[in-house]
């Protein structure tokens, strides 16, 4: 054999090694999926979603835990994309490229992978019993916004660096200052990384269940929380606890609540993409 | 008249020393040509009229330069003040990811003009300026990335002249253009230089000889000889502007 | 317009002032010659200072322009053949000029009857024509006119031909003559050399229209070609 037919077989190997994989992915997650299905959709209904927990299967509802995740995600986005977006904005745009920046930036790559149980521990010192929060949605939030501000921050960056250095050129070049070009040219240009970065953040801080756990977010909640300062539930946390209980009725609850999660969960990464897509077609280099 | 003056400039960066000892007058309203083999230190030096060199890491420059007589790197000097009256385009077009119309109004914007009336009338007016009004008038919100090379560079150049500038620094405007863009721009420098003084760096020497009136030989960060293009390329006085514009090297 | 264009409209322009000035002197030249006018004679000396000028401006024009626009094509002959006429019309200012110094010199006015014998009236009038008409054939971008010049040069070549015989027949019937006889002599033989400018500028001419080079090509294939 020569050296183009070994080439090509080398080809064609990898080519069907890589559908493999990406197969698998996909049937394992299929299977899971179909599972959870057959095993809960029936039980979706409008009462299941209204209504507040009880001792008794039929009558539990996810309506304090939906409620307090999307408190979460919303205070959580409140605190971190401003300071998230603003520190990366200072960093890339603004910071000197200097040795201490370095640094800096290697240990913010750094923390994006610490266990957010970590964070947890962290928020349960600093917010819930320093900043006397207890377990508020306001110390949930604030924790989880730390364990995702690492991956906004290296988002923001990433779609700063991704904008050409001609573009900031011409900017400069017609007298705007540093802020005008980064808030008329650089922010709306790389807003669509931002965004998506931003997204996929926020559906991380969705499906966090240790962190919020240790600062104190109780798995019985039997009121829907209507203050930051409320104490809360969220869904993993309800998921978790149904799990741990023996009754058929409440694996079947679990199977229903898992499938509302990762409809929201699911819904969010769809925007995220439509968006990315949305803003790649007007940005063009 | 002299529009912009250089005394014994010297640049470094780091280390390495860019430009040796320089000194350039340039007229008003006349195009003058830099020309010389890469990295010889024509485009630092067009960049330091409008101080772009001041972002490049360990940046330093000694000697005097003076536009309309005002030396420019003086502490009080209002950076971006200097840069509304001198103008610069890009060697590749780099038109913002805007529509035409924002792209023009881009510089007046930032100075805070708000007047739809004043600011439709520069928008017309510059983009006449640069022969592309007619091309784009039934659609100014077209994205800019929608023009040709040769037109989004015209629009470059028409956003630089409705900051109204008087000198406009080119550094190799047509390397990035085919052949019939690049004839349209060079038409445009010969209308615009009644009313603008104009500084081009190129490496087309053959562009030097048409389209300026002095043309600046860089050599290794000297500048070696100054002259008027027809001399220069008749009769150069130093023989290694003649060996550079004979093609002998470089 | 584009700007190089600009500048070969200025060089035609140059080159057509020049060639009328060159033209006139031949014709002021002739007069002078035919009334024995000595100012008339002094005028077109002096006046050759201008043509001079015009000359050596023309030459660097062109050497500016190959220099700066690397014209090609069309615009390359046209310059290059305006180089070569610009040397050609200058001679033809010299031959004016010439003549021009023989009738401030001359002691007394040319007998016409030698002025008829000789036909020296006629090969001067013809060439003062062949100038104004090559003139007018770069002017319109004519090559037909230019192609005519070739033919209308044989009869300054006649005329010269015949010329020795006649002057020395003249100078045996009255040798008192001999000095105007030689100077008519000479005078036929300048024109016939005008006659020949005139022919080469023909030659640029259909060269820079035409881009066919007709040098040292025999009559017949010229008149034909």
């Amino acid at each position: 054999m020569n050296n183009s037919k070994i080439n090509q077989l080398k080809d064609n190997a990898f080519k069907y090694f890589g559908i493999g994989c990406t197969l698998f992915g996909i049937l394992v997650l299929g299977y899971f999926l179909v599972n959870i299905a057959i095993e809960g959709i029936a039980r979706i209904n409008w009462q299941f979603i209204t209504s507040l927990p009880s001792r008794i299967p039929g009558k539990a509802g996810i309506l304090p835990a939906l409620i307090g995740t999307l408190w979460i995600l919303g205070l959580t986005a409140v605190i971190a994309i401003p300071i998230g977006v603003g520190a990366g904005i200072y960093l890339e745009e603004y910071a000197k490229k200097n040795r201490l920046n370095n640094i800096l930036e290697i240990n913010i790559t750094n923390l994006a992978g610490v266990p957010s149980i970590i964070y947890g521990l962290l928020g349960l010192e600093i917010f819930s019993r320093i900043m006397s929060m207890g377990g508020s949605l306001l110390a949930g939030a604030s924790t989880l916004s730390l364990l995702i501000l690492p991956i906004i921050i290296v988002a923001t960056r990433e779609s700063l660096k991704a904008v050409p250095k001609s573009l900031r050129e011409a900017s400069f070049a017609l007298g705007a200052t540093k802020w005008q070009t980064t808030w008329m040219q650089i922010l709306p240009a790389s807003s669509g990384g931002i965004v998506t970065g931003v997204i996929l953040a926020l559906s991380r801080a969705i499906g966090e269940t240790a962190p919020l756990i240790v600062i104190g977010a109780l798995a019985y909640v039997p009121f829907v929380p209507s203050s930051p300062t409320d104490e809360f539930t969220v869904m993993p946390i309800q998921i978790f606890n149904w799990i741990s209980r023996p009754q058929k009725g409440f694996i079947i609850n679990s199977a229903a609540a898992i499938l509302v999660l990762l409809l929201v969960t699911f819904l969010m990464n769809g925007i995220a993409v439509y968006l990315r897509n949305r803003w790649q077609k007007k940005v063009k280099w | 008249m002299y529009k912009l003056r250089s005394e014994n400039v010297n640049v470094h960066y780091g280390d390495f020393h860019a430009i040796k000892d320089v000194s350039l007058d340039v007229e008003k309203n006349s195009v003058t040509a830099f020309i010389g083999p890469s990295g010889c230190g024509k485009s630092t030096f067009l960049r330091l009229y409008n101080r772009m060199n001041d972002y490049i890491e360990g940046f330093k420059k000694t000697g005097k330069i003076y536009f309309d007589d005002v030396e420019i790197y003086d502490s009080k000097i209002h950076i971006e003040g200097l840069r509304k009256k001198i103008g610069m385009v890009f060697q590749k077009p780099n038109p913002f990811p805007k529509s035409i119309y924002e792209n023009v109004v881009y510089g007046l914007r930032i100075q805070g003009m708000k007047n739809k009336k004043m600011l439709d009338e520069v928008v017309e007016n510059s983009l006449k300026r640069v022969a592309l009004w007619d091309e784009v008038k039934d659609d100014l919100k077209k994205s800019a990335f929608a023009l040709s090379g040769g037109q989004q560079q015209r629009l470059c150049i028409a956003r630089t002249l409705a900051v109204e500038p008087s000198v406009l620094l080119m550094d190799e405007p047509t390397s990035a253009l085919d052949p019939i863009s690049t004839a349209k721009l060079e038409e445009l420098i010969y209308e615009l230089k009644q009313n603008f003084t104009i500084i081009i760096v190129t490496h087309n020497m053959q562009q030097a000889a048409r389209i300026s009136d002095k043309t600046a030989f860089f050599y290794l960060g000297e500048l070696v000889e100054l002259n008027d293009t027809k001399e220069i390329f008749t009769n150069p006085k130093k023989e290694r502007t003649q060996n550079y514009i004979t093609g002998r090297f470089g | 317009m584009t700007h190089l264009e600009t500048e070969l409209q200025q060089l035609k322009s140059e080159l057509l002032t020049m060639w009328g000035l060159v033209a006139s002197q031949m014709s002021k030249s002739l007069e002078a010659l035919v009334n024995n006018d000595k100012e008339l004679a002094s005028e077109v000396v002096i006046t050759e200072k201008r043509i001079n000028s015009f000359e050596l401006k023309i030459d660097r024009d062109c050497e500016n322009i190959i220099a700066l626009y690397n014209p090609v094509a069309v615009d390359l002959r046209f310059v290059l053949a305006v180089m070569k006429i610009n040397t050609n019309i200058e001679r033809i200012g010299d031959i004016a000029r010439s003549t021009a110094k023989f009738v401030v010199k001359s002691t007394s006015s040319y007998d016409q009857y030698i002025l008829e014998k000789t036909r020296l009236l006629e090969i001067y009038e013809e060439a003062c024509d062949l100038v104004e008409d090559s003139r007018e054939s770069f002017e319109k971008e004519n090559p037909d006119i230019a192609r005519k010049i070739f033919m209308r040069d044989e009869l300054l070549d006649e005329i010269n031909k015949g010329a020795p015989k006649v002057i020395a027949e003249i100078i045996r019937d009255n040798p008192a003559n001999i000095e105007q006889c030689l100077d008519i002599l000479s005078t036929i033989r300048r024109l016939e050399r005008s006659g020949d400018q005139c022919k080469n500028i023909a030659e640029e001419i259909i060269f820079y229209i035409e881009a066919k080079v007709l040098k040292h090509l025999p009559k017949s294939q010229k008149r034909n070609s």
